[in-house]
């Protein structure tokens, strides 16, 4: 693998979206308009479910946030056939996975940054803050597995005319067990909540689920991309 | 053995759904050749670059690109080839520049080559101006900077004459006439290219004209 192709690949990703400000700016507004449906939707912060159907709507939200991103990725490149300037590059194809999921990573994490404190305003401030270590590693694990994920079925939808429909018919029922584990752990992270050992054995479900879907993204990824 | 032959096509096909682009098409190219493949729209030209330049599979037939078997050699046949599509393939959002270095870092070829292909082609003066602001000509000169970045042995242009004017083909010209060099070029246009001494071949319906 060359880091320096990596490099260049995600900082194309970065400039483009800094200058073009298509993705991360429409994922704000979607994970924020969520949070103002389910704010006013479920009548207030005092939810039947309690903590547990607060940080079930703050998953929700982050998935379909996520992909909102997604469902524009590689299509771009594809639409405006600077794909092909790519595919005919000596580089191992795979490398253009783990570039975009990298680059969906972080603009993830920067979409984050401005919504987990907007959801505990909304939702759980009268309860005490959360165990803060933990919850920044429930988020960056879940984050890497969605955008492993990701990227990958995003690449597949890509080349297909449907894409719209099938990556989230694709990409929603792989995160389920990634949705259901973030939100245990970060129900954990609240307290009167303490997850102890049950809560390391989640984190650890979490970055097994990243290290598989990576495997999968970084040996699939050639096949998926050919025309 | 290196084949002497740089392009070899026997009964090359691509079918798209139902619709065969290419259908048993008969091409060798001898090293160092140029090439000028005519036709109408439709007769199978990009979709014969497209498969030279790895980045289509053929669907049937045999193809060999510097020696190396297609698709199953594809990763030593993208180090040969140069290619520039019918569309520049430039990111609009990015400048000249970074357009450029983005596919030095993909070539691993030293990013100072990128400010002499800027030169070389007559970009020097717009290197921090964005794709998007350049005009249809600018940016198939920054296509023919991004092909000559990594001094690749074949060089495949679909249309490169679209869009170029005078001093933009004098460019063209200089690029084509660089000694030792594969050219394939699919055009509307071969007259143009006569000086230059190429082979011209007719595609029709995905063969090569009778």
């Amino acid at each position: 693998m060359s880091a320096r192709a990596l490099r260049a690949l995600v900082r194309k990703d970065l400039l483009v979206e800094l200058r073009g400000r298509e993705v991360v700016p429409s994922m704000a507004v979607f994970v924020g308009a969520a949070f103002v449906l389910f704010r006013f939707g479920l009548g207030g912060t005092d939810l039947a479910g309690g903590t547990r159907a607060a940080t079930g709507m703050l998953w929700v939200a982050i998935v379909f946030t996520a992909l909102v991103g997604l469902s524009r990725s590689f299509a771009h490149e594809r639409e405006g056939r600077t794909w092909d300037g790519l595919l005919a590059a000596p580089v191992d194809r795979a490398l253009f996975w783990a570039a975009r999921t990298c680059s969906t990573f972080l603009f993830l994490a920067a979409v984050q940054a401005v919504a987990l404190p907007a959801f505990w305003l909304f939702f759980l401030q009268e309860h005490a803050g959360p165990s803060y270590p933990v919850l920044i590693a429930a988020v960056l694990l879940a984050d890497v597995g969605i955008a492993c994920l990701g990227s990958l079925l995003a690449g597949l939808a890509s080349s297909l005319r449907a894409r719209e429909v099938l990556l989230p018919a694709l990409y929603l029922p792989f995160s389920i067990p990634l949705v259901l584990t973030a939100v245990r752990v970060t129900t954990d992270t609240i307290p009167p909540q303490t997850g102890g050992f049950d809560t390391l054995g989640r984190l650890g479900f979490l970055a097994l689920y990243d290290t598989v879907f990576a495997l999968l993204g970084w040996a699939l990824f050639e096949y998926v991309v050919e025309d | 053995m290196r084949s002497p032959e740089a392009i070899v096509c026997a009964g090359l096909g691509r079918r798209f759904g139902e619709r065969d682009a290419l259908a048993g098409l008969d091409l060798a190219v001898q090293v160092g050749e140029t090439v000028l493949v005519t036709g109408p729209n439709g007769a199978g030209k990009t979709t014969l670059l497209r498969i030279l330049a790895t980045v289509l599979r053929p669907s049937f037939g045999r193809v060999a690109v510097a020696g190396h078997e297609l698709p199953a050699r594809a990763a030593d046949v993208r180090r040969e080839v140069g290619y520039a599509g019918h569309d520049p393939l430039a990111y609009p959002d990015l400048t000249a520049s970074e357009n450029l270095e983005l596919y030095a870092a993909l070539y691993a070829v030293p990013e100072a080559r990128v400010a002499e292909e800027l030169d070389r082609v007559g970009l020097d003066g717009r290197r921090g101006d964005r794709a998007a602001e350049l005009s249809r000509g600018m940016l198939q000169r920054l296509a023919l900077a991004r092909v000559g970045l990594h001094r690749p042995s074949i060089v495949l242009l679909d249309e490169p004459t679209a869009g170029l004017d005078a001093d933009g083909r004098d460019v063209l010209r200089r690029f084509l006439a660089e000694p030792g060099r594969t050219v394939v070029v699919a055009t509307h246009e071969p007259e143009w290219f006569g000086s230059l001494g190429g082979r011209v071949v007719a595609m029709t319906s995905g063969r090569l004209a009778a």
